[in-house]
């Protein structure tokens, strides 16, 4: 319900956008000449609607999957979701790759630096993430674009290769964006996942699982592991927001043509229709992706489920 | 002062003197006697650092670098400390009035909070900016200077639910202490208790966050330019960054250095975030 809520709040809150605009929508998308094609064009666009019967025209469209369109000079209408259904599997699967191996490569460096916390080698490593989850991912992009595309050529700097045409031309060339948003999020997980590891290694059933003998390895997976990976999804969740905008900057930079670009696209020729359903299509995402988060940490840690409801 | 200063760790130290150094720069920048930042030098386009009259070189269009950072640490700066105070002290004043009243302003403010907190944070202020920025006259930019209020506002409504929520929070596991409850037994008046026993307990929560909320802001200043609409044509680092992306083999420093200086800050500033934070945990664990 509260899901609900907020989604249908924060897609109003796009709408509003449009009436923020410091400039006329009828200025800016109604090209008609003669009074009767003006009239046409806005009744078409519905610029004659109050902000919440705009809101719900656009709402009961997006439902049905129109997500509006680009308006042209010529009064013709290009609509969003073609242009949508190519660029959004671009940047899903960039964030996909980002937390599988943002993930995997946590979880190693969260056990080693909880095992030997306190260390030297553990401060080294400490200090190393954290300064690397403070670094802004488009730097990490700039630089490893600089020196690994350009200076030492080992990646393509630039460009998208779409994986159906050629695989390995595409990993190649995701290398570089995917570290640059991988890093600062390998970063987080791991000092999220060290903290949590320390603090388990302490209970008393830990305690009791290596008095009873049990190996390390089984002790690690089943007993220290399976509680902190509550914190690793949530973390998860929560980083995906600032991956999300990551993502966008990314794509910039490196010129991939998913969503982050199809929004500066939008911005450059000024298609806010296009515009809101993007921003609406990123919160209603990035919302059921917490709510499905949260239900699946309720499957893995029975006492979450005690905590929400009360 | 000289005492908490002494008591740092050696990252905190460090960090303090790079920000303390940078703010300098940013107030007091235009004493040196540096190269107009917004004037190309035609016969030294893209040279390297400590080249004669450019110390940290110049970029492919003959912009001075070390002229640019200095000017831009107080557009960058300036647009992170004014929306960031406004930002916090809104934010703040909802959270904990929200959730000293409780009831059902206390739901529509966290509501709000949710959904502005729905939106990524950058694409919340990338679609503030672009909606905002629109000039009337399509061949027309905007002015840098009118750019730049716009950026501010629109940082600071990405900060007042973010600050707005911890206030909130913290707040709430304030409100039900005993003194609080005492002091309201006593018939003291909400506004003073609020005052003078909610807010300053409060606050030291903020104080922390103040840090890693400026280096929030100072990334997407960069991120908002990188996207096209920061700082465009105006003198920011985000400016000089986005100015060079894309362009990687001509005149490397010219992206080396504005992306090490903003690094650095942002490592500062979290470094003395994380460090204020320890200590005033630490305080807190003791009583």
């Amino acid at each position: 319900m509260q899901l609900l809520v907020v989604i249908v709040g924060a897609t109003f809150f796009t709408s509003l956008l449009l009436q923020l605009l410091p400039v006329g929508l009828e200025e800016l998308y109604v090209f008609a000449f003669d009074e009767a094609g003006r009239q046409e064009q806005i009744r078409l666009l519905h610029l004659d609607a109050n902000p919440v019967m705009f809101y719900l025209y656009w709402l009961w469209d997006f439902i049905r999957g129109d997500f509006g369109s680009y308006v042209y000079p010529t009064g013709v209408l290009d609509p969003v979701a073609p242009r949508l259904g190519d660029a959004l599997p671009v940047s899903l699967r960039l964030v996909v790759y980002v937390q599988i191996v943002a993930l995997f490569a946590s979880v190693p460096l969260g056990i080693f630096t909880a095992y030997r916390s306190g260390r030297r080698s553990d401060k080294a490593i400490s200090y190393g993430l954290f300064t690397a989850a403070s670094i802004p991912n488009f730097v990490f992009a700039l630089v490893m674009a600089s020196f690994f595309g350009a200076t030492l050529a080992w990646f393509p700097p630039l460009g998208y290769t779409p994986p159906g045409e050629n695989f390995v031309e595409h990993l190649r060339g995701m290398v570089l964006p995917v570290a640059a948003l991988a890093i600062p999020t390998i970063a987080t997980y791991t000092r999220l996942l060290r903290t949590d590891v320390i603090a388990a290694l302490r209970e008393d059933y830990v305690t009791m699982a290596v008095s009873k003998g049990l190996s390390n390895r089984r002790i690690l997976f089943t007993h220290v592991l399976r509680p902190s990976s509550v914190t690793l999804f949530t973390s998860a969740a929560l980083n995906m927001g600032g991956l999300i905008g990551g993502t966008l900057v990314i794509e910039q930079i490196f010129t991939i043509p998913g969503l982050g670009s199809e929004i500066g696209l939008a911005i450059f020729s000024r298609q806010y229709f296009a515009l809101q359903s993007y921003i609406a299509i990123i919160a209603v995402g990035y919302v059921v992706f917490n709510g499905i988060v949260d239900v699946a940490v309720g499957f893995v840690d029975p006492r979450s489920r005690e905590r929400t409801r009360a | 002062m000289r005492k908490f200063f002494s008591q740092m760790t050696l990252p905190s130290k460090l960090s303090a003197v790079w920000v303390a150094f940078i703010c300098l720069l940013a107030l007091f920048g235009w004493l040196l006697p540096l190269p107009d930042p917004r004037e190309f030098d035609i016969d030294a386009p893209g040279v390297g650092l400590f080249s004669p009259g450019h110390l940290l070189g110049t970029d492919a269009g003959g912009y001075d670098l070390l002229s640019n950072i200095v000017y831009g640490a107080r557009t960058s700066l300036m647009i992170a400390f004014i929306s960031v105070g406004l930002g916090g002290i809104i934010g703040s004043a909802i959270g904990i009035i929200s959730a000293y009243r409780r009831g059902r302003l206390d739901y529509l403010v966290s509501t709000g909070f949710n959904i502005l907190l729905s939106i990524p944070n950058l694409v919340l202020g990338l679609a503030l900016v672009a909606v905002l920025a629109t000039s009337t006259d399509g061949a027309v930019q905007i002015p840098p200077s009118r750019r730049i209020i716009i950026i501010i506002f629109s940082l600071t409504i990405v900060i007042i639910p973010i600050l707005g929520r911890i206030a909130r929070g913290a707040t709430l596991t304030w409100a039900n202490r005993e003194f609080v409850v005492a002091a309201r037994s006593m018939g003291m008046r909400d506004r003073d208790i609020v005052f003078r026993h909610v807010v300053p307990n409060v606050l030291p929560a903020i104080y922390a966050i103040l840090f890693l909320a400026v280096g929030v802001v100072i990334v997407a200043e960069g991120a908002l330019s990188l996207l096209g609409v920061g700082v465009v044509d105006g003198v920011s680092w985000g400016a000089m960054i986005a100015r060079v992306a894309g362009e990687f083999t001509y005149a490397p420093q010219s992206m080396y250095v504005p992306v090490t200086v903003l690094a650095l800050t942002v490592i500062s500033l979290n470094q003395l975030g994380d460090y204020l934070r320890g200590r005033l945990d630490l305080r807190e664990g003791k009583i």
